[in-house]
């Protein structure tokens, strides 16, 4: 009905809030004054008048609150009464204040800073108009598996698309150039470059910063502008504007600089790039006119944004029989159309839309959104643990409060009215609490971006605070102040004024007792959760660290060069390399060298092939055996550490060999001649001339899998040198003694050879395995982190709870002293109590701890979900860390002096 | 959507509002009106007038302004609002019966029953 006049009234009382106090006091005066004035009227003195009218009117003071109540205006008055109200008395305890406080902000500046970082990598949206109409198109392979996807295609595909598809509004592709040297002004510089087509931009909805995008026309042959992005426009030029309309090299090749993309502009989590070139540039770097028309081919990423009203379905119906018509055509003309296995892919081929408002398929976000979501989970429970502690904390306070509140209301405070400043005071406590923690979430964050960071360079990660985290930060300080603060607020004002006044703060009811305990055995049990959970991360780690990857660890240095970014054509790298290789192997300090395709522990290439033909005769199709490979210098084997079982190394002798050689490893042997001694057979024409011990190709959470080693400088069947020279980067092993100063040497070595060649990459062996780890690592460490957090505050709350128990029971204990009871009884009267709260919690937290490391299965190595020897220690140390907890307690309760107890509280 | 009132309370409102409906008055002017109607049977209590007033106002169902008083004082005049008409009118209705029945029951012999 008349909501309207209702608000219309509340607002006028609140805004004229002042005015209607007068007013009101103008308003009971007239009464009573008129009313004085027909008492004088009937006779009666007018002081006397005065008085009885005051007397007859009742409370003018109750009249003017009640009045105030039935226009809704003490709601707000009431709450800046309560706000100035809880100001003071925290003020007064600054003690518990700063204890609340801080403990608020730890649980809630962990939360935020895990948030945040959840924030950054899984659930930002990109930062361009209308991102949920987005789309990163991918496609299915048989077997069709969760993991069987890709969202790499081929240049046809991308024209088909963009000439058939009528349900997007635009469709872009392009792909990674990877690094590339970038010159200005002589001065050389490593960037980021990703080639795109040229709607790119447009689809995307992005508007320049500084002069302009790509505009039709630039994807053409001979492509020469180059867009950069804010962060390299910053970082390499200065922010200087003139940049535009100038020339910069890339791998030595000229483009014009013809624009600035906005800050933060970026399509991929933790993939910042630097520079995009259209996307046909990529024949002035690597001219090869196969790669617009190759089939079967996967390095072109496809995506494009939903025209208005079109589903994802919709869209996703049409563009798979796209997919799947042009795949028949494609198969139709290959060398592999009688392939059965090619004609299953073809037919079983599905193409898939994900949606990509958040940012197209990033590694980073599928390798720690799992982890992520488990943190958050983590985190969640420590902040309830320091709400179980705060409200420990204010319970206790409120026991010394009683005095207090029984006063006030039997001074007539209502008991709502009394929770709601009570509850006032916990929001205070929240709120300093949350602002705090949102300063330590903020360091914290930037911390946690370190820590996944193994690159060069940061991750580029923005994780400072946003809406959404400040947003987060709110409810759940919020949420913590109502937790903390509602219950003790309702039991504390559960008062009965009269005896709470006579017997002063002394003792609680039993229910509040039960309610401590309860409470503290809630914190045991999310510590034993957590602990458990540290120490099942802990053991992961542990468990990948002493995997004997075949490999010796230590005196390993490695670091990477890429011929590409110093200009070098295809057939000079191989001398570049060679020479620097020379330069290295002779500084001082080096024991071996050799130069390889793949590193040990690699996390830039997996070099994947089939061996079709063994001793000249051709394997069926469907028993080509899948190999890993990698190519490399004589003497890697040696500097590496992995021992050659048969037969010998690659040497000089096979630079100039007419035939070609390979090495095998152990599983290779074993699955390809089974049983024989495999010098001297021949696998597609190469002559395996040496077997080496297996190691794990792609890192210590592999088994040992069939690979192939070629020699680097030789190439296939001797006919082209450079065979495996050129496409990318080469890394440099070094086995050295001391590793003092090495890093320079290596500089300076390299600059020996050619002063324009950069290195990047540079790690140690160690470094680079434990930089594998570094999920895991992160998972054990913050979890440990937390679960030590956890353990403390439980500690404190056990601390707490049996301090209060030992002081209230202070006669008990004295009378028991005084009847002949030993010290040992005594001790163990509170220890017992501690260890049924031990057990009662332990007894809640196994299972509840089974649940989450079922949950991170995909995480963990080489042990299960619920391990018993984790479960048997996190019990022991909770145990432990309980026992020392009320070590203090039962101390003072040892020394309880029988007599002076008994005086004290008779 | 009115929150349910304890009975005394809702009653005082009912009679304010009654008073009110025979025009524009004071609250004391009010006070005085319902113990002329009532025949100086009905003591109201003066304090809680004003709540019952401010909640009425705070409703809509009533109205109010500052004016001259017969002996030259500035006092605050109460009226109905169109709302408060009609609420009044429908209570009336749903009274009446219940009045009636109420003012026969003394009356009642064992006889009639």
């Amino acid at each position: 009905m008349n909501l309207w006049a209702r608000l219309r009234s509340w607002l006028r009382a609140t805004l004229k809030h002042s005015g209607m106090a007068s007013e009101m006091d103008a308003e009971l005066r007239f009464h009573v004054e008129a009313y004085a004035e027909d008492l004088v009227r009937g006779g009666v003195p007018h002081q006397e008048a005065m008085r009885q009218a005051r007397i007859e009117f009742g409370g003018i003071e109750r009249a003017k609150e009640e009045c105030r109540d039935a226009r809704g205006v003490n709601f707000i008055e009431n709450f800046t009464q309560d706000l100035r109200f809880g100001l003071r008395t925290l003020r007064k305890s600054p003690g518990f204040t700063a204890v609340a406080i801080l403990t608020l902000a730890l649980g809630i500046g962990a939360t935020t800073a895990i948030f945040s970082l959840l924030n950054a990598v899984v659930l930002r949206l990109l930062p361009v108009p209308n991102p949920q109409q987005l789309v990163q198109f991918t496609y299915t392979f048989p077997p069709n598996g969760p993991e069987n996807w890709n969202s790499w295609f081929g240049y046809p595909h991308l024209e088909r698309f963009r000439r058939q598809a009528g349900m997007l509004s635009g469709i872009f592709g392009g792909t990674g150039l990877n690094r590339v040297s970038v010159g200005w002004h002589g001065s050389p510089g490593l960037a980021q470059c990703d080639a795109y087509t040229d709607n790119f931009f447009a689809v995307l909805g992005v508007a320049p910063q500084q002069g302009r995008l790509f505009a039709p026309g630039d994807d053409r042959e001979g492509a020469d502008v180059v867009v950069l992005s804010d962060r390299y426009w910053r970082s390499r030029f200065a922010a200087d504007p003139s940049i535009i309309g100038q020339t910069i090299l890339i791998d030595q090749l000229p483009f014009t600089v013809i624009g600035i993309t906005p800050p933060k502009f970026s399509i991929y989590v933790g993939g910042a790039r630097d520079l995009w070139v259209p996307l046909h540039a990529l024949d002035r770097f690597t001219p090869d006119p196969n790669r617009w028309r190759a089939s079967f081919t996967s390095w072109l990423l496809i995506a494009g944004r939903l025209g208005p009203g079109v589903s994802l379905a919709q869209a996703e119906a049409e563009l798979d029989i796209i997919h799947r018509r042009l795949y028949a055509e494609q198969l139709a003309v290959s060398e592999y159309r009688d392939s059965q296995s090619w004609q299953r892919l073809v037919r079983e081929s599905h193409l898939v839309l994900h949606p990509a408002a958040t940012g197209m398929v990033s590694g980073l976000r599928h390798a720690y959104e799992l982890p992520l979501k488990l943190l958050m989970g983590v985190a969640g429970m420590v902040l309830l643990i320091t709400c179980v502690n705060v409200a420990n904390l204010v319970l206790a306070r409120a026991s010394h409060r009683r005095p207090e509140i029984a006063l006030r209301m039997a001074l007539g405070s209502g008991r709502a009215r009394l929770i709601r400043q009570l509850l006032t005071e916990s929001l205070l406590v929240a709120t300093a609490g949350g602002a705090l923690g949102l300063v330590i979430a903020w360091w914290g964050g930037a911390l946690l971006v370190r820590m996944i960071s193994t690159g060069d360079s940061p991750v580029p990660l923005d994780v400072r605070p946003d809406w959404p985290v400040f947003g987060f930060t709110a409810a759940v300080s919020l949420a913590g102040g109502i937790l903390f603060g509602l219950v003790p607020a309702i039991r504390g004002t559960r008062v009965d004024p009269g005896p709470a006044l006579q017997r002063g703060a002394r003792g609680t009811t039993g229910s509040s007792r039960f309610l401590d305990r309860v409470l503290v055995a809630v914190q045991v049990t999310l510590s034993l959760v957590l602990i458990t959970g540290a120490g099942i991360f802990t053991r992961t780690l542990e468990n990948l660290r002493h995997v004997d990857v075949g490999y010796q660890r230590d005196n390993i240095l490695m670091f990477s060069v890429d011929a590409k970014l110093a200009g070098y054509p295809k057939e000079r790298a191989s001398a570049l390399y060679g020479a620097i290789l020379e330069k290295a192997a002779i500084l001082p300090g080096i024991q071996s060298a050799s130069v390889s395709t793949v590193r040990p522990v690699d996390d830039q290439y997996y070099l994947v092939d089939r061996i079709r033909q063994v001793d000249g005769r051709a394997l069926p199709d469907g028993e080509t055996i899948k190999v890993a490979w990698n190519a490399m210098s004589p003497g890697y084997f040696s500097t590496v550490g992995t021992p050659i079982l048969m037969g010998r190394d690659f040497d000089l002798r096979d630079r100039g060999a007419t035939s070609g050689v390979v090495i095998v490893n152990e599983s290779l042997a074993r699955q390809v001649l089974p049983g024989q001694n495999p010098i001297g057979h021949r696998l597609d024409g190469a002559e395996i001339i040496g077997v080496a011990k297996d190691s794990l190709y792609g890192g210590a959470r592999e088994q040992p899998r069939p690979v192939l080693y070629r020699a680097l400088f030789q190439g296939k069947g001797g006919t082209d040198p450079s065979q495996w020279v050129g496409a990318g980067a080469l890394s440099f092993e070094l086995r050295y003694r001391s590793r003092a100063g090495l890093v320079d040497e290596v500089r300076q070595a390299v600059a020996s050879v050619d002063g324009h060649v950069p290195i990047f990459h540079v790690k140690t062996l160690r470094a680079q395995t434990e930089d594998s780890f570094l999920r895991e690592r992160l998972l054990a460490t913050i979890s440990s982190f937390f679960g030590g957090l956890a353990l403390l505050l439980a500690s404190l709350g056990l601390y707490g709870l049996m301090a209060y128990a030992v002081a209230r029971r202070t006669a008990e204990i004295g009378l028991r002293m005084a009847l002949g009871a030993r010290r040992r009884e005594i001790i163990w009267l509170i220890v017992r109590e501690t260890l049924w709260l031990v057990l009662a919690g332990a007894v809640a937290g196994i299972p509840l701890a089974v649940w989450p490391s079922r949950y991170a299965k995909a995480l963990l190595f080489g042990i299960a979900g619920a391990d018993p020897v984790v479960f048997a220690t996190s019990v022991a140390a909770l145990t432990g860390v309980a026992v020392l907890a009320s070590f203090l307690p039962v101390r003072r309760a040892s020394r309880i002096d029988p007599m002076v107890a008994l005086r004290y509280d008779g | 959507m009115d929150k349910p009132l304890d009975l005394l309370q809702s009653r005082l409102d009912r009679l304010m509002r009654t008073a009110v409906s025979l025009g524009s008055l004071s609250a004391y002017g009010m006070l005085l009106g319902i113990q002329q109607i009532s025949k100086n049977r009905l003591e109201i209590q003066q304090g809680p007038v004003y709540p019952a007033l401010y909640r009425l106002d705070h409703r809509g169902r009533i109205t109010s302004e500052w004016d001259e008083s017969e002996n030259n004082r500035t006092a605050k005049y109460y009226r109905l609002t169109a709302a408060g008409m009609r609420r009044l009118q429908t209570e009336v209705e749903k009274w009446n019966p219940i009045a009636d029945v109420i003012a026969g029951i003394p009356g009642t012999t064992p006889e009639e029953v």
